[in-house]
């Protein structure tokens, strides 16, 4: 049986803003027909310490391009070990970056979230680098000095808990 | 060997996944999307963005399956997308989100080895602060999850995999 429930909310709800900052973000794709070679890669004892804070994969021309934000001295370490072959290709090395990240209590049930976030960033003019939404959380990979902007415009577009 | 553990394991609905590519026009086009959905009432489960391989930006998002047809249609009328901007859609697609007791990148090299070897593709990975969400196609969904399930060791009491309960925002504004 569905169970379904209506609720309707007039600013939309977050459970407030968090920021991680000193980020690198790493680029690096690899063939998609290989993803079982590159799960060996990453397995490889050396990188299993590794604690991203952020990643996301995209499928693009028979290659899936991985995007990741470690800490500074882990990304300079993954970024060197990237260049060793039979590695994947690295592609891009971008520092400093943070993230700003939140969540709410009607994420991932309602439409609108996205749009809301997105229209602030872009009326703002800060550029977004990279992002990623799932499970109920939004992601923004923002240029280091654009995080308070940023906080600042999301502030005003979302309800953020005193 | 002693499974790692995993503190959850959650399945979506039947999805769709569109993915578009195109040069330079930054997060605008991530702007455009989500208001033409927000429009619509569509709600994005799930959304990558970023300007990857020679500066080709690419936008990949998943909506519900009952929405593709509406979606597809709107996106591929003229002038909804930038010029030089590209369109191509997967019409059933799943999310599987792993929750981690430990390392995202340990558990995700295992799946990635594992789904290789069981020719499971991935269309997508996102992180959260809690979980690995992973889009692969909706009829290897129930394999997929096998394999997960062999590879860790979920906790007894786990919640179901499928949703049980379905919210919708309403357009009706509430009157006191």
């Amino acid at each position: 049986m569905e169970t379904i429930a209506v609720y309707w909310e007039s600013r939309i709800k977050t459970y407030g803003f968090q920021r991680i900052t000193d980020l690198a973000l790493i680029e690096f794709s690899y063939p998609l027909s290989e993803i079982k070679a590159l799960g060996e890669i990453l397995s490889q004892d050396d990188l299993q310490m590794l604690r991203p804070k952020f990643m996301i994969a995209q499928e693009s021309d028979q290659r899936i391009s991985f995007i990741l934000c470690l800490s500074v001295k882990e990304g300079r370490d993954f970024h060197a070990s990237l260049e060793k072959p039979p590695g994947p290709t690295p592609r891009r090395y971008i520092y400093p970056v943070g993230i700003i990240f939140f969540h709410g209590p009607h994420f991932g049930d309602r439409y609108g979230i996205a749009d809301a976030t997105f229209s602030t960033l872009s009326k703002a003019e800060i550029q977004v680098i990279a992002s990623g939404c799932s499970s109920s959380s939004i992601f923004l990979v923002l240029v280091q000095d654009d995080m308070d902007k940023a906080e600042k415009a999301l502030g005003e577009t979302f309800e953020v808990p005193k | 060997m002693e499974k790692l553990k995993i503190e959850g394991l959650k399945l979506s609905l039947e999805l769709c996944q569109f993915d578009l590519r195109g040069p330079d026009s930054s997060e605008k086009i991530v702007m455009g999307i989500s208001k033409v959905l927000a429009s619509q009432e569509i709600n994005i489960e799930f959304l990558t963005y970023y300007p990857n391989r020679s500066n080709n930006h690419q936008l990949t998002f998943c909506i519900n399956q009952d929405r593709f047809s509406d979606t597809s249609r709107i996106l591929k009328k003229e002038g909804s997308l930038p010029m030089g901007w590209e369109m191509s859609c997967r019409g059933h697609v799943g999310i599987i989100s792993i929750f981690p007791h430990h390392s995202a990148l340990k558990m995700l090299a295992l799946i990635m080895v594992s789904w290789g070897k069981q020719s499971i593709p991935i269309h997508g990975i996102a992180t959260s602060l809690s979980a690995i969400s992973l889009t692969t196609d909706y009829h290897v969904v129930d394999k997929a999850v096998e394999v997960i399930q062999g590879l860790f060791q979920l906790p007894d009491n786990h919640a179901p995999l499928k949703p049980e309960l379905l919210y919708y925002q309403s357009a009706m504004v509430k009157e006191d």
